[in-house]
């Protein structure tokens, strides 16, 4: 009976950490510039991330460690400590486009400009990790998650042509703007494969105490959580494509962003498209803040446990607070979020290789995973998403700079 | 008696009594005594690599896949043939020829 | 055993199961004619630091002496303190006692327990 339990909250966990304000923003600008033609782009996000997903849960679930404890003991302080810079700058600067996102959700509900709320809503952000237990959050959030839905009812709405939808699953090329085609399909990857999500599911893993018992849960969990999750952002991208794209909106104010909410619900468009934002870009900036105190803690040693109060996990608790407030800063000085989004994603691509290499040794690790570890298809995916990371690392600088 | 860190002695670049080049220190042998853990033998070479990053599992099919033959080198150096007197150039008491090429 | 496989930046926990760092290093004793022995295992400190470089063994001996218990010599455990090698290593010590934890102890104590909510209980 826990375990089904547990897959439903595992699932609506997986809502709360895919949608954020990348997938939405990337999933809006495809669809407002090419139409269908991006969707391609968010089934192989989706796909390489229930993969890495699956595997990030049966590493912790075999082998009773987190993808940081496993890395920091197997490849050495060195190379550990590589990886920690590379991940942690790239998840600070995705969690200051997630601040940025609740801002600009109250901006568009109040009117107050989203500057004026970093400090606030960082300071709630923090308050929940402060006081605040990792099933709560889990699924407090997670449920909350649950109005994103709406943008799965404005894409129906909206009417689309299913077989013209259907058609862009397969990857084609566009007759113009291919820089731009190729920017947005890297931020798109990069939003999708966010590695700090896998640290985050192996973390919740342990302090969830699975055991090998629950490799088969994990699977479902991995693959309706995340299935779910890319949805939604096929939802967006095809609600974009009918409402940005015939009138040559480009979504790069959460304003114009919103129209494709608006479109579909012309009274409440803006309430639901706030709110959802909001909700998605807090579940959000909770993993991440978590993920990064998770991996200085998990590397170094130190206590770590969200169910545990502050006093008794202190470096834990420090390294959030620090962090979250830190990422305030930025917005105060009225940084722009959705640029802000569009860059970290971009950048997110470029370090998988980074996150992805080492975890393809742990996961063929006979000490680590016993009769566990990888079979043939696990592991052609995983090398061909560090070959298609590689080429992201390379490409996604310049198209950075000519496309963006 | 001399302290040695062994974390910094990893990696270091091994020669043999005549000055050749043997490989890098990649993994310490040890037993087990009441007090302290006992030197055995230091694993030397891109061999003893791979399998301190336990990644057989992966070189294997990898080598088997580029049709590779090569032979990763390993050589077993007992605790007596190892000259640690300069930590940052370890030296070994005997000539490569000497060694044998460990399995 | 293998030293670096299954030694070197494990989990140490103790007695209590409190999680105490990670062997950041090992000591070797060699004599002129006798068998080298491990005896003691390293914890914090610069330790970590000149693994990564060098260089960065200065830096991190002037920070450490200025901040927190202000104290920049890694915690040097006998190895006769290990009760198992296992997935952590387990050592037959206090955490509290080794200084270890003096860190987590000291940001606890002077920035956790200042912020309203942080605790009222020291580290065990």
């Amino acid at each position: 009976m826990k375990k089904i339990l547990q897959i439903t909250l595992g699932i609506v966990t997986s809502v709360g950490g895919f949608l954020e304000i990348g997938s939405v923003l990337t999933a809006a600008q495809a669809g407002a510039v090419f139409g269908y033609q991006l969707l391609w782009a968010l089934l192989i996000g989706t796909v390489c991330l229930i993969f890495l997903v699956e595997m990030s849960g049966r590493l912790a679930a075999v082998s009773k460690h987190t993808i940081v404890d496993a890395t920091r003991e197997r490849f050495g302080f060195p190379f550990f400590f590589i990886v920690l810079v590379g991940m942690v700058l790239v998840a600070v600067l995705v969690l200051i486009a997630e601040l940025g996102g609740i801002g600009l959700s109250l901006q568009l509900l109040t009117g107050i400009g989203f500057p004026w709320w970093a400090i606030p809503v960082s300071l709630l952000v923090w308050l929940l990790m402060w006081k605040g237990t990792f099933s709560l959050i889990e699924n407090g959030a997670s449920l909350l998650g649950l109005i994103t839905i709406s943008f799965v009812i404005a894409a129906i709405k909206l009417h689309p042509d299913w077989s013209s939808a259907g058609a862009g699953l397969l990857p084609t090329m566009p007759h113009d703007q291919k820089a731009r085609y190729g920017f947005i399909a890297v931020s798109i990857l990069g939003a999708s494969i966010s590695p700090y999500l896998m640290y985050f599911y192996s973390s919740g893993a342990i302090e969830d105490k699975w055991d090998e018992s629950y490799i088969g849960v994990n699977r479902i969990i991995a693959t309706l959580g995340m299935s779910f999750g890319g949805f939604l952002s096929m939802a967006v991208l095809i609600a974009a494509a009918l409402s940005l794209h015939p009138r040559g909106i480009q979504p790069d104010t959460f304003d114009k962003t919103a129209v494709l909410m608006t479109s579909a619900f012309p009274k409440w468009g803006i309430v639901l498209f706030a709110a959802s934002m909001l909700v998605a870009c807090f579940g959000a900036a909770v993993e991440i803040s978590l993920a990064i105190a998770y991996f200085f803690c998990q590397g170094f040693g130190w206590n770590w446990s969200q169910n545990l109060e502050p006093s008794k996990n202190a470096r834990f608790a420090l390294v959030y607070t620090i962090i979250i407030l830190s990422s305030a800063i930025p917005l105060v000085f009225g940084i722009d979020p959705v640029k802000m989004t569009m860059i970290s994603m971009a950048l997110t691509a470029a370090m998988l290789p980074v996150a992805i290499v080492p975890f393809l040794f742990l996961m063929n690790d006979p000490i680590y995973m016993g009769k566990h570890g990888n079979g043939w298809v696990s592991n052609s995916v995983v090398a061909i998403i560090i070959i298609l990371s590689f080429i992201l690392a390379v490409i996604s600088i310049p198209l950075e700079i000519m496309g963006g | 008696m001399t302290e040695i860190h062994i974390e910094l002695l990893l990696g270091t670049k091994v020669r043999d009594v005549d000055g050749e080049d043997i490989g890098r220190i990649e993994e310490l042998r040890v037993e087990r005594d009441d007090k302290a853990l006992l030197v055995d033998a230091y694993l030397i070479g891109t061999s003893a690599l791979i399998e301190r990053l336990s990644a057989w599992t992966l070189v294997r099919p990898i080598q088997r896949f580029l049709n590779s033959r090569k032979l990763y080198s390993l050589y077993r150096v007992p605790w007596q043939d190892m000259d640690l007197s300069d930590p940052k150039h370890p030296r070994l008491r005997i000539a490569k020829r000497d060694l044998r090429h460990a399995k | 055993m293998d030293l670096v496989r299954d030694v070197l930046d494990r989990k140490l926990v103790d007695r209590e199961d409190c999680d105490m760092g990670r062997v950041d290093g090992l000591v070797m004793q060699l004599g002129a004619h006798s068998q080298p022995r491990v005896t003691h295992i390293l914890i914090g400190g610069t330790v970590p630091w000149t693994r990564l470089h060098p260089a960065l063994r200065k830096l991190a001996t002037n920070l450490a002496r200025k901040w927190g218990p202000r104290r920049a010599e890694p915690v040097r455990i006998p190895w006769s303190r290990v009760i198992t090698a296992g997935r952590d290593i387990r050592l037959d010590v206090k955490a509290r006692d080794t200084g270890a934890i003096d860190w987590e102890i000291w940001i606890a104590r002077n920035i956790i327990k200042r912020i309203p909510g942080g605790g009222q209980e020291e580290v065990e």
